[in-house]
């Protein structure tokens, strides 16, 4: 997956591995309150869903998996 | 046997295997972290699968094996030969538990107490000698399920109101699931129908956020799907998921939408086979009407042998694809050896270099599984008694680690199966004066013998060059039963061997399944197979040409007498009593002797599977075959049984 800065959002493309938790991280602790593009993004590994989760950034787009877009979606965001 | 049970086996088997060879490359590269790695892998996820079945000794032993493991990745533990010993003690051990467990459906009783001294053994190279840590039991609490249900009230109603079947399940991926490789993600994505998910944190986020390499989840969900189906999907993860059904009004069950792979039982792929080959017979029969249709219609008799050619090729196409679905790799039979030849070796106090290569060889599954015996059995023989001991080597200039080579490679059809050591060889001279003093064969043929039949003199029976009995190999019913087996696969095994540089053994074998012609008799009620090959001819002999002869019976055949045994007698039935007609066979060979049956059935080509499970090591059985009802036949291996009738 590449995980890369667009302007204010971090964009998330293709499948997720487990090493891109930790620039996803990074991203997101450097700019609090940047939004996560998820369009076409996923199959998402759960060390990436778990920073999701954890610090809750406004998340935009549906993920290519279909399981990520139905199941995984509507648990991120803030405040869910 | 359930699905999941034969794929537990399956899977856990390759995992000890995995382990196996991770522990034993690790003996020349110490500390390899790639293999570290893979050993405490395949260790980790066999004992997370075991907590799916009644086997806690094992679960607690791989337990320890585990920690040990991981002590050895993060350098605390030095890979000395004594943890690797105990290692392979643990996989040693699994191996034959989980055959223990496959034939007997749970583990034998000792289970308890050899589990204990292995743990202790593997938990005495830990630092600081820790004591276990408890396993975490992180979804036991019972109380989880109504909080989920009552939470996801709304997802479930509508399944319910369908009637579906629906199962729910609780999952803390262990911490450190990342590093294992694991993805509780991809764990859910792939079980199926979801029906609703639930996402929390093990423990409360930390304020600078999670911590990207450790895993905090809690992943709580209901499936529409039964809790058989669920526990397929997370048997790797067995050890950190709770399962619950959902209580549903009783309806039918939803039809399983999972079609990933496709696991055909054998016994199916064999009737394939039976059944093209019958489709390859009966295509004969149609060859013979065109040519009776030619005779009267030339124009009729031409388009009829064109389409009767078309269905022959298709015949033969469908023969060869059935029988390919029974091709497995000879890895299958080879993958074992390398642990086996190092426990050999460390028990007598040697070393060897093992390498093995041709393991994506494909054979019938019939020669693969009926190699593995015979294998070992050579294996060890060219352990203990070709492979001398480190400092006899070295005085003689050669490296102190003996070498094997096993290697495996297609010959016209033939699968070849090469074991070749360079250990101390095999004398002709030494071979002859033991075969003498044995009493193998006459004093006068063994003089007559050249190198190469000398040679050839270990395959015979009860013979066996070492000096002293060793528990390992010298029991002198190895090599003439090596040899035995390899002939039941339809193959043949040569020697070839020169003092002081080493022995070669080769095996040939059929790649495919050996079609073997036999007799079929009938001996105490039973049906039973004969090899067409041990049978010279068969006879009807009025009952008054039988004889007294000594306790037995004989009878003259063309100026002969020859002994007559009841096959009845000899398998331990009640013979019928003879009427006025006694049918009988005469075996081949040099000594003749004559069977008496109660019937003849007819000739049958059969595929000849050597015998498995409870009829193993049964005597004077050469294999069983499928006949075309579906029964089995027993095939007798009559040299064996006239060995053994005429001994007692």
């Amino acid at each position: 997956m590449s995980v890369r800065l667009d302007g204010d959002a971090i964009r998330l493309d293709g499948p997720a591995r487990v090493e891109d938790a930790e620039p996803l991280l990074a991203l997101l602790h450097e700019g609090p309150g940047r939004t996560v593009d998820l369009d076409g993004a996923g199959p998402l590994h759960a060390a990436v869903v778990q920073v999701l989760l954890a610090l809750r950034p406004p998340v935009r787009g549906t993920p290519a998996d279909p399981f990520d877009a139905r199941w995984l979606l509507p648990l991120l965001g803030p405040g869910s | 046997m359930s699905e999941l049970l034969e794929q537990f086996l399956v899977e856990s088997r390759e995992l000890v295997q995995a382990a196996a060879d991770d522990l034993l490359a690790l003996e020349s590269a110490p500390g390899d972290p790639a293999r570290l790695d893979g050993a405490f892998r395949a260790v980790h996820t066999l004992k997370g699968s075991v907590a799916l079945f009644d086997l806690a000794p094992m679960g607690a032993a791989l337990h320890a094996g585990e920690d040990l493991l991981d002590a050895l990745r993060r350098g605390a533990v030095a890979p000395d030969r004594a943890a690797m010993d105990a290692l392979l003690a643990l996989l040693g051990a699994s191996e034959a538990w989980l055959d223990a467990f496959a034939a007997d459906g749970r583990l034998p009783d000792a289970a308890a107490a050899d589990g204990r001294a292995l743990e202790a053994a593997l938990r005495a190279r830990l630092p600081g000698n820790a004591p276990a840590q408890p396993a975490p039991l992180p979804a036991a609490s019972p109380d989880w399920l109504p909080a989920l249900l009552e939470r996801e009230a709304a997802a479930i109603a509508p399944a319910r109101a369908e009637g579906r079947t629906l199962a729910a399940l609780r999952y803390v991926p262990s911490p450190d699931c990342f590093f294992l490789g694991d993805d509780p993600i991809a764990i859910i994505r792939a079980l199926p129908a979801p029906v609703a998910l639930h996402l929390a944190q093990r423990e409360p986020w930390p304020a600078d956020g999670p911590d990207p390499f450790t895993c905090n989840l809690v992943i709580e969900a209901v499936f529409a799907a039964s809790e058989a189906e669920l526990r397929q999907g997370l048997r790797l993860v067995a050890d950190q998921v709770a399962l619950a059904p959902v209580p549903a009004p009783a309806a039918p069950p939803a039809p399983s939408s999972s079609s990933r792979g496709l696991r055909v039982d054998a016994a199916r792929v064999d009737a394939l086979v039976d059944l093209a080959e019958e489709l390859v017979v009966a295509r004969n029969g149609l060859a013979h009407l065109v040519a009776r249709v030619g005779e009267e219609n030339p124009a009729l008799a031409r388009a009829l042998a064109e389409s009767e050619a078309g269905i022959g090729r298709l015949a033969e196409r469908m023969h060869r694809a059935a029988l390919g679905l029974r091709l497995v790799p000879l890895g299958r039979a080879f993958a074992r050896l390398p642990r086996l030849a190092r426990e050999t070796a460390g028990g007598l106090g040697k070393e060897i270099a093992l390498s093995v290569a041709g393991e994506a060889v494909e054979a019938d599954r019939a020669v693969v599984d009926g190699l593995f015996d015979p294998l070992l059995h050579l294996l060890r023989n060219a352990i203990d008694h070709g492979i001398e001991p480190p400092e006899v080597r070295e005085a003689a200039g050669k490296p102190r680690a003996g070498r094997i080579a096993l290697s495996a490679a297609r010959e016209d059809g033939w699968i070849a199966v090469t074991l070749s050591d360079d250990g101390r060889g095999m004398d002709p001279a030494r071979l002859r004066a033991a075969a003498k003093a044995r009493g193998v064969a006459d004093d006068a043929a063994i003089d007559a013998m050249d190198d190469a039949a000398a040679l050839d003199l270990v395959f015979r029976p009860g013979f066996s060059t070492a000096g002293t009995v060793t528990a390992i190999s010298g029991r002198g019913v190895g090599m003439d039963a090596a040899r035995a087996a390899v002939d039941s696969l339809g193959g043949r095994v040569a020697i070839r061997s020169a003092p002081g540089e080493g022995t070669t053994i080769r095996l040939l074998l059929p790649a495919g399944a050996a079609v073997t012609g036999v007799l079929t008799v009938r001996a105490g009620g039973e049906l039973y197979g004969i090899p067409v090959d041990a049978v010279a001819e068969t006879a009807r002999l009025p009952a008054s040409a039988i004889l007294p002869l000594g306790a037995g019976e004989a009878f003259v055949l063309r100026g002969r007498t020859l002994p007559l045994l009841r096959l009845a007698g000899l398998l331990g039935l009640k013979p019928a009593p003879r009427g006025g007609t006694a049918r009988l066979l005469v075996t081949g060979g040099a000594e003749r002797a004559a069977l008496e049956v109660e019937g003849f059935g007819g000739r049958l080509d059969v595929l000849l599977r050597p015998p498995q499970g409870l009829l193993r090591g049964l005597p004077g059985l050469a294999g069983t075959a499928l006949l075309g009802d579906g029964s089995a036949l027993l095939v007798l291996d009559l040299p064996d049984l006239l060995a053994r009738g005429g001994a007692a």
